[in-house]
Order: C-alpha cells, then structure tokens, then sequence
C-alpha cells in the first residue's frame, strides 16, 4: 500500500499531466495515418524523452500506445482502412455506419468503447497483473496454436455467402504470410529470387493493399455528376448514441474489454487477435448476428473495446516476467530500460513507485484520451462532406508515403498498388477481404506454434487435445463455429418458409 | 457466341489453375534442408492443397447449384454500357500500374502530383481548386514527412 501512495505521488506532478495530452494527440494522428502505427510513434518519440524523468517518460510513450491504437479507427470508419493492424475488426461495421451517414454515431462509440476497455485494462494491470501472469506462463505451443485457430473461426461468421470463398481467402492470406524467410529453419519461401521479399510481406503494408487501394479501385467505376451525395453539415452530427445503443453495448464493451485483458495478457498476440475474437463471440451470441456487418454499433463496441482492452494488458508480461505481449511493448520494453528500469519480477520491488505511477497513469491517459477524443470526434466525422475524387487524392498521398515510411523501400509502395489491384478484382468476384486479413494476421502465429508442439510431441497430433487450455479453445472455436452454422441453416430455412 | 457463367465458376478455376501452379512451384521455391517430416514445406503445402480442394468445391457448386449469367457476345457488345464501365476499372489499374514506373523515375513529389492529376482528369473534375487542394497536400504530405518524421521520400 505504501508503494501505491508512493506511486500516487509521483504520478501527481503537473509536467504528467501535460505531456499526457501532447503523447495522445501524437498517438492520434499517427494512428490515423494509415501505414503508421504507434509502434512507429513511439520509436520516433523515444529519443524526446532521454531527458525526461523514467515516470514522464514512460507515461509519454504510453499515451502515444493508447492514442495510436484509438486512432485507428478513424480511419477504418471514415475510409475503411485501419490506421493500424489492431483496428481491423473495426472495419466490419465500422465503415457500413460512415456509409449509411451514421459516421459521428460510430466514432462516438469507438471512443467511447475504447476508453471503458482501456479504463477496465488500466484496473486489470494494477490488480490483477502478477495473477495473469501465471495463468498465461501456463502456455505453450499447443495453446497458441488453439488460439490461432479461435481466431481463424471468425471466418465462418464473415463467409455469409460462401464458405468457400471464405476459405480460399483465408488459404491466400496464410500463403502471404509465409513469403519470406522462415523463422524456424532459415528457409526462404516464395521469394522468386527477389532480396525484398526475403523479409515478407508487411502486415500494414497488405493492410493498405487490401483495404485503402482496392477501395479506391472499387469507386473507379463512380461517377461525380450522378453519384455524388451532397450531406448536409448538420446531418453529420445529428445522428448520436441513444440511450438504448449505450445500453445494447453495456454486453460487447463488457466482453470486449475482458477479452482484450485477457488475449492482450498473452504473450505474442495482441489487441489485433483480442478485437477479431471479441467481434466474434459478440456476433456469436447476439439475438440478432444477421445484423453485424452492415453497420451495426455492438460490431464497433465489441472490437474498439478490445483492442484498447489490450493496451494495459499487455503490459503484464512485460512487467511482470520481462516478455513483451506485443510489437509496441517489446519497444516500450526498450525504453523502460533506456531510463533505468529493467522489466521483471524484480522491477516491483526495487523501482515500485515508479511502476505503480505508470500504472496509475495509465487511468489518467484513458480519461484525457476521452476528453481529446470527444472535442475532435465532430471535426473528423466531417472527412464524410469531402468529394470523392478530392478524398482518393488525399487517401492514396498518404497511403504511399506510409507504405513508403514502414521500411523506406519503393518495394512496399509496388506491393500495395499490387495487391489493391489484386483485391479489387476479388471483392469483384464477391470475395470477402476479412478472411485474407485474418489468415495475414494469424497465419503467423498459427505455423509457428503448430510447428514448434509437433516438434514437441515428435509428430503426434494429440498434444493439442490432451492438453486442457488446448482443448478449450479448441471446443470453444468448434463451439461458435457450429453455433453460427445452425443460425444460418435456421435463418435459411425461416426465409424459405 | 453465347457463355454461361458466375463468379463461383470464374473464381473456382482461377484459384484451381494457382493452387496447381503454386503447388508445382514448391519444390524450388522452399529448398529446405530440413530431414523431419514437419518442416518449411508443411503449411504452404496444407495451405496451397486446402486452396485446391476449396476452389474446386467451389467450382462443383457454380456447374451444379449456383444461378449463371447468360451473356451473348456481339459486334455491339463493346460499345455496350457494361463494357464501358469495365473497360474505365481496367483504365483505372493502369494509371496505378503506370504511377508505379513514374514513381521509380522520377520520385514521390512529381509522380504523386502526376497521379493526383490523373485521377482528377479521369472523375472529370473541371474546378481549379479541386486540382489546388490535393497536390498542396502532396507537398505538406511530403514537408511533414520529410521534416518532422525525418523520411525521405523517394
């Protein structure tokens, strides 16, 4: 308790509060460009805070973290391209909404969502972080992989209309995730003898590709003169949460937000996995999934809560046994050290206050996140007025100098025209891009694990079976899968009646 | 000349012919050195099968299930209003394919103007500050990258 009141007291220096606001509004905007992440945001913000104290600088780099990862969704409603890869799911309902002129509703509900997940992260990295930990220092291989495949079983409830092209979707973004060189062996996969892709294919640049390029293609057959809606200035803003919509998404922002404390305490995941999962099992157990996917608010609930559910939560491992839960903690992991502080179990004894500063602060990020957010929220939603052709202009100059800025190579700007070109012509052939996306992002994560528990149980596919996080995944995935499978065969039958 | 299609056939033998290219393709594109049964070959190789069997369930279910296009093909067919807007997606790509030779050239500044004016030529855009607003923001995009995020552009 002493180190608690210890770390109150630092926390409360007025320099906090306002480098809080300054790391958010950074946080914001690079989010919302997409092809810069607030990974990108805090490497390019670490060298300011070398002459900052390690509670200033720490908190700093966390609003960056928190604002980057809010951000994004900006642009996955307003253009429907997440500003980064922890977004994605946002897309789903997201983008519909902005389409039906609901676009300051959605954003409202993304910040809203995404300061509750991030407030219910903070609570879940004070109290509960050393309990976490041990439970998730439980998995090995065979849970990842069951993991994985949780998340892979989100393409059921998105391939509506195929499940096969579903399934092909998925094969293809698996494929795109295994160009390169491979992890394990060394190997270079699909290469074609060209140096670039030795590294693969960037999971932000494919996001661009797929979603920002191929949504400009899709509009290539618009028309100004004919097509054009002119909205009205008003109506933009009209259209706010009702009382009703807040209490409908009491349940999503509930299981988003545990989801994203629970997936983001997990080692080499991420607020990407929790947003996709937390989408799911939302659907999954909505009275009414026919609705998601065509703008419907828990959709946005559910992911933007999440995702920022997983903020605090990642944090745990780092803090708690010195492994990054993803890419931004493994460079925040990198800063506590530049300022003096070794993550680990260590770190609470010999520098308590400290942490418990950064883990108080992290409260006070979500709050002014909240209050930045919902003076700026009306002044985005506005992006919806702008001419189509004026907005694709804007769009692609910043779709190319991100794509560009992700490793300064013209190779990443080739491969975004590429496969936006590419996916244009599947959206075309009434392909969902959702199944690429989720098979790019887990794909991954998915072979590595299945490879490492097969090397593990000399070949036997038992072990991930006989091993009881495992199987509940497992169970959990076949679960829903099946259970989306009999409302559909029901839906079916109810319109055929 | 009369065909019969839809998009589960079209795209049920497109990905079949990837699969079985990609497939043929395993053997020198992942060298691997590796003596076990699992190895860099396993999961291209579940994932390119499983691509195979998909598309060709999916094109059983176009032949057999799925409601077909009839479309004739004419001497009117090309001017047709269909066709036309076909062949603006296919113009469309080609500036993007045609951006991407610039780009290598003559750099982001001058290409992405370029580009900028291409698609504001191609909407038929007629006022001048629908041109102005786009390539300033070519130039701040470039300034703000440039100068604050310390990038160089191309």
């Amino acid at each position: 308790m002493d180190l608690f009141f210890a770390g109150l007291e630092t926390l409360l220096q007025w320099q906090n509060f306002l480098i809080i606001p300054v790391g958010l509004a950074l946080g914001i905007v690079v989010g919302a460009i997409p092809g810069l992440t607030s990974d990108l945001g805090i490497i390019l913000c670490i060298p300011l805070t070398y002459g900052m104290d390690p509670t200033m600088a720490i908190l700093m780099l966390l609003a960056i973290y928190c604002g980057g990862t809010y951000g994004g969704s900006i642009t996955a409603i307003l253009i429907n391209t997440p500003g980064t890869s922890a977004n994605a799911a946002t897309l789903f309902d997201g983008y519909p909404m902005a389409k039906k002129g609901e676009a300051y509703k959605a954003l409202s509900m993304a910040l809203f969502a995404s300061t509750i997940g991030g407030l219910i992260s903070a609570g879940s990295l004070l109290f509960l972080a050393p309990q976490i930990a041990k439970i998730t220092l439980l998995f090995g291989p065979a849970e990842y992989l069951a993991l994985a495949i949780f998340g892979l079983s989100v393409i059921a409830s998105v391939s509506n209309k195929s499940i096969f092209k579903g399934l092909i979707g998925a094969c293809i973004g698996i494929f795109i995730s295994t160009i390169g060189m491979d992890n394990i062996s060394g190997t270079t996969r699909f290469v074609f003898g060209k140096i670039n892709l030795m590294s693969g294919i960037n999971l932000i640049i494919a996001l661009i590709g797929l979603f920002a390029i191929s949504e400009i293609m899709m509009k290539s057959q618009y028309n100004p003169r004919t097509d054009r809606k002119i909205v009205d200035a008003s109506s933009i803003t009209k259209s706010k949460i009702t009382r009703e919509e807040y209490k409908r998404c009491r349940k999503p922002i509930g299981i988003g937000s545990l989801t994203g404390v629970i997936i983001g305490a997990t080692p080499g995941t991420g607020g990407g996995l929790a947003a996709f999962i937390a989408y799911n099992q939302v659907k999954t157990t909505s009275k009414h999934p026919e609705t998601f996917g065509e703008g419907e608010i828990e959709g946005v609930a559910a992911s933007e809560s999440a995702n920022n559910g997983a903020c605090g939560s990642t944090m745990i491992p780092m803090l708690t046994l010195g492994v990054p839960g993803d890419g931004a903690t493994a460079i925040l992991m990198g800063a506590f050290m530049i300022h003096g502080m070794v993550p680990g179990p260590m770190l609470f004894r010999e520098q308590g206050n400290i942490l418990y500063a950064i883990m108080l602060g992290l409260f006070v990020v979500n709050i002014f996140m909240y209050l930045i957010g919902s003076v700026f929220t009306r002044f985005y939603a506005h992006i919806t007025r702008i001419p189509y052709e004026l907005l694709a202009c804007i769009v692609l100059t910043f779709c190319i100098a991100g794509a560009y800025s992700t490793s300064n190579s013209l190779y990443d700007v080739y491969i975004i025209i590429v496969v936006g070109i590419l996916a244009y012509f599947l959206r075309r052939m009434d392909f969902q891009l959702v199944p690429i996306l989720l098979g790019i992002v887990l794909g991954p994560l998915a072979e590595m694990n299945f490879r490492r528990a097969l090397i593990l149980s000399d070949g036997s596919l038992s072990i991930f079976v006989t091993r009881p996080i495992s199987l509940g995944f497992l169970l959990i995935a076949l679960g829903s899968v099946l259970l989306f499978a009999w409302r559909n065969s029901r839906a079916k039958k109810k319109a055929l009646a | 000349m009369k065909l019969k299609y839809n998009s589960e056939i079209m795209s049920g033998s497109v990905f079949l012919v990837a699969a079985v290219v990609l497939w043929l393709l395993i053997p020198s594109q992942i060298d691997t050195m590796e003596t076990s049964a699992i190895n860099a070959q396993t999961v291209p190789k579940i994932v390119i099968g499983g691509m195979g069997i998909f598309s060709f369930c999916l094109l059983l279910q176009g032949i057999f299930t799925a409601p077909k296009k009839e479309v004739v093909i004419t001497r009117t067919t090309l001017s047709s209003e269909h066709f036309q807007k076909e062949l603006k997606s296919i113009i469309y790509a080609a500036i993007f394919l045609a951006y991407l030779v610039a780009l290598t050239w003559v750099g982001f500044l001058i290409s992405t103007m370029l580009l900028t004016i291409a698609i504001l030529v191609f909407y038929g855009a007629r006022r001048w500050y629908y041109y102005a607003i786009p390539l300033a923001m070519v130039g701040v995009v470039y300034f703000i990258f440039k100068m604050l995020l310390r990038v160089s552009l191309p």
